[in-house]
């Protein structure tokens, strides 16, 4: 066997990182549920043992592993936290709102750290932070009561493994050992790596510190000092498994070079790191990536039975019945075992949305501070489930709606009081999932948007909307036939226009939101101006395959609702045709499919119109959106799609069927274009496009495709950008 | 690995509009006989539609269209030839391809503006190969988005897609 050479290292180490993030990842979260438990507890003394218990651990354990990957900024300030809570929970010391800040602070810094380390980034120091937490702590210390201990650590009760620790603390060393961990390719193979002999170390005893080294000979080895209550003299099975080991006699020397033990009282954590892996013991990590791939190799498989069952639909004719049908059975069977499996794999990858959620709590806790308001976070449905993929997008476009509306939505308190409202305003988090899709609203009760300041602003920034016919539909009113546009000539569409406040609906209000470069007053401030606007949020959503929906009433609030699809892997779909093309549509953006008679089509101003439940629906052509070849028909299929003033027929050639159908996602700039979202193999190997049928529900949008697609001048500045916001 | 042995390197050659072009076999993922292209609306005029590539969704790049030449049906010699360059995989429509050959490094030449013609800026070399002369293809500068993107017009009305073979 080969020597690990660096390389065998990198892998080592990269495999090791990603549990890292992974497991931060989780003592994160963990740390910020306590954290949110603590704060009910400022300005008291008596807090509540097992928040503390629980934020320790988190903290402990990210120090440990931060440590092993050698993140010593990390490393350093978990430190100084576990000890400033130690403070809180052996001295009893009160917790003060600057120690709760100085908490959470640590909290995001630490987040911070770990992801620059992630990222390759330059890590920011820890030390101004850390300087106040030992401010913090030295003033804990100075308030302490001196009623049971005179020594300076305080004990709360005779604890065999602390005194030993104390003991071990002024150099006696008694029972603690160190351990040598050398990762080879072959240990590896039987599944011993660090995270193993980690986790086998913290059933020998507490695990008082981990380290990576690099060893003479330039591999890297792991290091762990870990102190045991029992007599134990060998570890026979540890040796097997590579690990050296010595009984370690702590000089003080030494004692300093370790991390620090000595400073602060010591907690005993056998217990805790016993129940954590037991816990842990029947869950697996695994990488997204393996999941991606094992749901591809479902989509291949998805793909193969389509194709299997379109030869034995051929062979139906020249099959007698008794041999075909049994063929036909099988396949049938296939396809409801393939769908089966489709799902465990699709529930494999959900998480709840709450970890988002969570996170919120601090935003809002931050930014209301900041801005002087008064605001609480009502959260529900945090355990629905959401492919793990959607939930890392979606955190900046839900960030960004929140920040939204504590910096504009909600009032200051006095202002609140004097409209009648409550001083303090709230932003509730809702997330839902229905049949395919996710439903995901954020609404506050503040001062709405302002359409005409939106307006103004839009001007003002040279931003148009679509035109629309003088007298157009008030708010609300439906797809009525005066809301339809004007003339569709594309140049009358790129002129600025836009009407009245009172005649502008919040689907139009969204989209000058959204669109590119606007921003309002507030925008540059700190907490909006992260560079995330919100055309990068209905982007960020639509490039997900979802919608974005705003509901406002000026004095009353504001709801964005964001609606998604599960997952986008697999959807079922509508096969259509026009123009000699097929085409898929995603269900989930269908509310209707309808037949029209072509004597029922009426023309106003160029437009298609038909009369769908009283209302006049205008209707797209797909082969004209799409420049194909139209046939003189009877009669045609169309689907509805959209939502309020945006509702629209899309009218094709005839609707094929529904299918499932495997999503492949076009990821080349140069086939990225409006109205497709991607495309998908229905079993003869022959790519159809699927259709984004939201984008085509967009009046602005189908006109350009269609504007393109009839050899229309288009301005040189607009012809790239239509590409690229795609 | 076979690659730089010697101080030769391999490439894939093929035809296009009467020229013998080559491009790095490296560069290159495979090749394979056209069957469908399914158009896309609104596409650079030069990009013919999407194909499927080894699950994957990728474009198919009409490379006598993006060259300046007339476009000419997809016929039995066509080939597609798909070429993985950075991240990006794009399929070539050529009008045949065949042959792997290696050419020693020393026989490449920079490209001489007088021959290079229309394709002369995603020229990177120029090599003698039994007395055939082989332009050697900048792939970057062929499948560049910028220049595609803004350069080539949309397709006009009712342009109709490959025809099917």
């Amino acid at each position: 066997m080969s020597i690990a050479g660096p390389e065998k290292n990198s892998e080592f180490l990269a495999e090791f990182l990603d549990d890292y993030f992974a497991e931060s990842e989780e003592h994160l979260a963990g740390a910020r549920r306590g954290l949110l438990a603590l704060e009910h507890f400022v300005h008291q003394s008596n807090i509540d043992r097992a928040s503390l218990d629980g934020l320790f651990r988190s903290f402990h354990s990210l120090k440990g592993i931060s440590g092993m990957v050698g993140v010593r900024a990390a490393e350093r300030l978990a430190h100084q936290m576990e000890s400033y809570l130690r403070a809180l929970r052996d001295w009893q010391a009160t917790l003060s709102p600057e120690g709760m800040d100085a908490l959470i602070a640590g909290a995001g810094l630490l987040e911070q750290i770990i992801s620059e380390h992630r990222a390759h980034a330059p890590i920011t120091d820890p030390s101004t932070l850390m300087a106040r937490l030992d401010a913090i702590i030295s003033e804990a210390r100075n308030n302490r009561p001196v009623d049971n201990s005179t020594t300076g650590s305080v004990s709360t009760g005779p604890d065999p493994l602390r005194t030993s620790l104390q003991a071990l603390a002024i150099g006696d060393g008694k029972n603690v050992w160190r351990f040598d961990f050398v990762p080879k390719p072959e240990l590896s193979a039987r599944g011993i790596n660090v995270n193993y002999i980690r986790a086998r170390l913290q059933q020998v005893g507490e695990l008082m510190h981990a380290a990576p080294r690099v060893t003479p000979e330039g591999g890297i080895a792991f290091e762990f000092l870990v102190s045991t209550s029992e007599e134990i003299t060998s570890f026979p099975d540890l040796f097997d498994d590579g690990v050296t080991y010595a009984r370690q006699v702590l000089l003080p020397a030494v004692g300093a070079a370790t991390i620090d033990v000595a400073a602060a009282p010591v907690e005993p954590m056998t217990a805790s790191y016993q129940a954590l892996s037991s816990r842990a013991s029947n869950m697996v990590r695994v990488d997204l990536a393996r999941l991606d791939e094992l749901m591809r190799m479902v989509g291949d498989l998805v793909i193969s039975r389509s194709r299997l069952d379109e030869r034995v639909k051929h062979l139906e004719a020249a099959l007698p019945a008794p041999e075909w049908r049994p063929l036909q059975e099988t396949s049938l069977a296939m396809e409801r075992q393939l769908r089966d499996l489709r799902e465990g794999v699709m529930r494999v990858r959900m998480v709840p949305i709450g970890e988002i959620f969570e996170r919120m709590q601090f935003v809002v806790r931050d930014l209301a501070r900041e801005y002087q308001k008064q605001v609480k976070l009502e959260l529900s449905g945090h355990q629905t489930e959401i492919d793990k993929f959607l939930v890392e997008r979606l955190m900046d476009p839900i960030l960004h709606l929140v920040r939204n509306a504590v910096s504009h939505g909600i009032e200051a308190p006095n202002e609140r009081t004097a409209l009648g409202k409550p001083r303090e305003g709230t932003i509730a988090l809702r997330a839902s999932a229905a049949a395919e899709t996710i439903v995901i609203e954020m609404e506050d009760d503040g001062r709405g948007v302002d359409a005409e300041q939106v307006i103004a602003r839009a001007r003002a920034m040279g931003i148009g909307i679509r035109g629309r016919g003088a007298g157009a539909g008030g708010q609300g009113s439906g797809a009525g036939a005066e809301s339809i546009s004007g003339p569709p000539e594309y140049e009358k569409l790129t002129e600025a226009k836009i009407d009245k406040a009172e005649n502008i609906d919040s689907a139009e209000l969204l989209e000058l939101i959204c669109a590119p470069g606007f921003s309002t007053r507030a925008e540059a401030d700190r907490a909006s101006g992260r560079g995330v606007g919100m055309n990068v949020v209905s982007n960020t959503i639509r490039g997900l395959g979802g919608t974005l929906e705003l509901k406002t009433e000026a004095g009353k609030g504001t709801l964005f609702r964001i609606q998604l699809p599960l997952t986008l892997a697999i959807a079922d779909a509508l096969i259509v045709q026009a123009g000699h093309h097929r085409f898929a549509v995603p269900q989930a953006s269908v509310r209707e499919v309808i037949q029209i008679d072509a004597s029922e089509i009426k023309i106003l101003e160029n437009n298609d119109v038909i009369v769908y439940r009283g209302a006049a629906l205008p209707l797209l052509r797909l082969t004209r959106l799409f420049g194909l070849p139209e046939d003189q028909r009877e009669y045609f299929h169309a689907f509805i799609v959209g939502s309020g003033l945006n509702t629209v027929g899309i009218a094709v050639d005839r609707i094929l069927g529904q299918r499932e159908i495997v999503v492949r996602v076009i990821n080349d700039p140069l086939i990225q274009v409006a109205g497709v979202a991607g495309a998908t193999e229905l079993g003869d190997g022959r790519a159809v496009l699927i259709l984004d049928a939201a984008a085509l529900a967009r009046p602005a949008e189908g006109r350009r495709i269609a504007a393109h697609n009839n050899g229309l001048p288009r301005p040189s500045n607009k012809s790239v950008e239509s590409r690229t916001d795609a | 690995m076979l690659e730089e042995q010697n101080g030769s390197k391999t490439f894939i050659i093929f035809e296009l509009a009467g020229t013998t072009y080559a491009v790095r076999s490296r560069l290159v993922q495979q090749m394979e006989m056209i069957e469908e292209i399914t158009p896309v609306p609104n596409a650079p005029a030069s990009v013919e539609g999407v194909v499927f590539s080894r699950g994957r969704v990728i474009p198919a790049l009409n490379l006598r269209v993006r060259f300046g030449f007339e476009r000419i049906p997809i016929d039995l010699r066509t080939r597609l030839i798909v070429i993985e360059v950075g991240e990006r995989n794009v399929g070539l429509i050529v009008d045949s391809a065949r042959e792997f050959i290696s050419i020693e490094a020393s026989a490449i030449q920079p490209p001489n503006e007088a021959i290079s013609g229309l394709s002369g800026k995603y020229i990177e070399g120029i090599a003698a190969v039994d007395n055939r002369i082989v332009l050697i293809l900048d792939l970057r500068q062929v499948i560049n988005l910028a220049e595609i993107l803004i350069g080539d017009q949309p397709a006009p009305s009712g342009a109709q897609p490959a025809k099917q073979g």
